[in-house]
């Protein structure tokens, strides 16, 4: 198991679209990735869209990347870069 | 790889307009056959011979089928023989199409024996003139739409022409039959689609005459649907408005997930929606078309549920920016979804 801790750092939050880019990441792996905000109020299935949906993080939401499997650890740097790297917005 | 093969029909032989035109047009020969295998109708729009008979031929078209009515034929009998001969002469008849006398009007015998010299196909049909303009040009906008035959299979869908894409073996028409045989949708073309660009916005499939009502289904061979699943199981030629693409799983590159953005497919240089369908096991195909079909024909009409469910997602993430507070956003984000 590993695991990894990002912020989104964008305007508009984890939103729709970049929801789905984040679960289109993700389903890239074979690991099972799972995305929990740090304050324990929610958790999410990465390549589940609506279960992303859920997470609700918006902007400066703390966010906690978590993965098992071969892949894992790609699998979560692939998936945080996407998120710190604000989804390719400001 | 391209599944498509462009066949541009800018041109019909006169024998071959003479042979598929509207029976109740009654096309017969009057003079003139030896021409009709190479003269080509080029253009849709019909012209009365009329001032060209008076001299004027600035606006003759050679491509166009000329119509000889009343007028024309009163205006020639009132000439003397020679002007007659004259007039007609004038008409330059080695570049006119064809010519075609309405109301089973006779003509001078001169036209005849021009027309035979010349090899300008003479036609004449019973119609008046106003109806055989409607109908003459209706067939031609039909025969020399541009077209294309594409490798699909043609639907109706709850209305909706849908035809499905994809490579051969990937199952298109079992999907089709399943649609078809379960669930009462009806079948237009199976394997080879006609289409035809019949307006600026609108494209019209249709099957090939020789495989109208057959599919291919493999394991059972050749099938006739129409015998099978009784008449109500058939269409006829369809608009197209959905293409449905299927493909294997591991080959598609970027599955919609959202279904924000609607995708287009270029078809005889119209844009038209398109879905893209992985195909793998325990996926049920037919059941996935009458959803797309469904989501197109309500989005149409103005519902849009993903765009309803973004928006509130969007609202969703705003207010808990505002609030600051994760209680507030986890009850909002409950909320969201159960409503």
């Amino acid at each position: 198991m590993c695991e990894r801790c990002v912020v989104i750092p964008n305007r508009l939050g984890l939103h729709a679209r970049a929801a789905a880019q984040l679960v289109r990441t993700a389903n890239l792996y074979t690991s099972d990735v799972r995305i929990e905000r740090l304050d324990g109020s929610a958790a999410a299935d990465a390549k589940s869209l609506l279960s992303v949906l859920m997470l609700a993080a918006a902007r400066g939401t703390q966010l906690r990347v978590r993965a098992e499997g071969e892949d894992a650890e790609q699998a979560i740097k692939h998936v945080c870069e996407v998120i710190a790297a604000g989804f390719g917005e400001e | 790889m391209s599944e498509t093969h462009k066949e541009d029909y800018g041109a019909i032989a006169v024998s071959d307009f003479r042979a598929q035109a509207p029976a109740r047009l009654h096309l017969q020969f009057l003079a003139g056959e030896r021409g009709a295998m190479t003269r080509q109708i080029t253009s849709p729009r019909i012209q009365k011979l009329g001032l060209a008979l008076a001299g004027f031929k600035h606006y003759i078209h050679s491509g166009r089928v000329q119509l000889v009515g009343q007028s024309e034929i009163g205006y020639l009998a009132q000439l003397s023989t020679d002007a007659r001969r004259e007039a007609i002469r004038n008409l330059d008849l080695n570049r006119i199409a064809c010519a075609l006398i309405t109301k089973n009007l006779v003509p001078p015998h001169e036209m005849i024996e021009e027309a035979e010299r010349s090899g300008l196909p003479l036609l004449q049909t019973p119609l008046v003139s106003s109806e055989a303009i409607t109908l003459v040009s209706e067939h031609l906008q039909y025969a020399l739409a541009p077209r294309e035959i594409r490798h699909g299979v043609l639907l109706d869908v709850y209305g909706l022409g849908v035809l499905i894409e994809g490579r051969s073996g990937i199952g298109k028409s079992e999907c089709a039959l399943d649609l078809i045989a379960r669930r009462g949708h009806r079948l237009v073309a199976d394997d080879a689609v006609e289409v035809r660009r019949i307006a600026h916005d609108a494209l019209l499939g249709s099957a090939p005459e020789l495989l109208r009502e057959y599919m291919e289904i493999r394991g059972l061979g050749i099938i006739n649907v129409r015998e099978l699943f009784g008449v109500s199981a058939m269409s006829n030629p369809k608009t197209i408005d959905l293409v449905v693409r299927l493909e294997r799983w591991a080959e598609t590159g970027d599955v919609e997930r959202l279904g924000l953005d609607e995708k287009h497919v270029k078809i005889l240089g119209l844009e038209v929606p398109r879905v893209l369908l992985p195909v793998s096991s325990g996926r049920s195909l037919s059941t996935l078309v009458e959803t797309a079909v469904r989501v197109h024909l309500l989005r149409a009409r103005g519902t849009d549920a993903a765009q309803n469910f973004v928006r509130r997602h969007a609202e969703l993430l705003q207010a808990s920016e505002e609030d600051d507070g994760i209680t507030v956003a986890k009850g909002h984000a409950s909320r969201a979804i159960k409503t």
